[in-house]
């Protein structure tokens, strides 16, 4: 058996805060493919490892070669990819939330992070803020590069 | 809370990707990351470094859509 990526604590923790902030379901959508991708593997089994501490949770697998028509209805174009979504009536929601690469270290906290507030369909955004995204209606990307440290 | 996810979540026009500049090292390097977190948007029209203020990144979003209504 391949080693576990998360410490049996991390696990318990993330699964105690689970239980006390989870709402509604999460859906993740993990984009990888077989070859020249040194970190798919490890960010598969990441959430592998994060999906069974909540029953909110649910996970699909794709690749981006043997699905390229599921990528590019994502727009993914880079893999390691995950896709934060929200599911509802077996319709999956996606709000434009992406994450390429690995997600570990602070990462990993963001990553559980993003799980909760879509889980609580709410976000902490300050009330200037939610007025001013009403007047938003050109698309705009953004970026943000980190790294694990 | 992330905050570029956050906006994403909040507003269907807005994208918003974390990207692990050290997976990614050449789409780091063209937009000049040299501190990070680094938030790149609309492929640089607009920038900011750090995890600053929720008002920066509002004030840097604003300052690309008039760029953006300029160009029009």
């Amino acid at each position: 058996m391949l080693e576990r990526l998360l410490t049996e604590d991390i696990a318990q923790q993330v699964k105690d805060v689970f239980e006390q902030t989870l709402q509604n379901s999460v859906h993740i959508l993990f984009f990888g493919n077989e070859l020249r991708c040194e970190f798919c593997q490890p960010t598969r089994s990441l959430l592998e490892e994060i999906i069974p501490l909540s029953d909110k949770l649910s996970l699909d697998i794709h690749d981006v070669e043997l699905q390229p028509d599921i990528a590019l209805k994502y727009g993914v174009d880079k893999t390691p990819s995950i896709v934060i979504t929200a599911k509802e009536n077996n319709e999956i929601i996606d709000y434009g939330i992406r994450y390429s690469g690995m997600p570990s270290g602070h990462e990993f906290t963001s990553l559980i992070n993003d799980i909760i507030m879509i889980s609580q369909r709410s976000t902490d955004l300050n009330q200037d803020t939610l007025e001013y995204l009403k007047t938003v209606n050109k698309d705009i990307l953004l970026q943000v590069f980190v790294t694990p440290t | 809370m992330n905050l570029a996810h956050a906006l994403a979540f909040v507003n269907p026009f807005i994208q918003a990707e974390m990207i692990e500049a050290m997976e990614f090292p050449d789409l780091a390097n063209y937009f000049h990351v040299s501190g990070v977190p680094q938030t790149t948007i609309n492929s640089g029209l607009g920038t900011m470094v750090g995890s600053g203020p929720e008002e920066e990144l509002i004030n840097e979003i604003k300052r690309v859509l008039a760029l953006l209504e300029f160009k029009e």
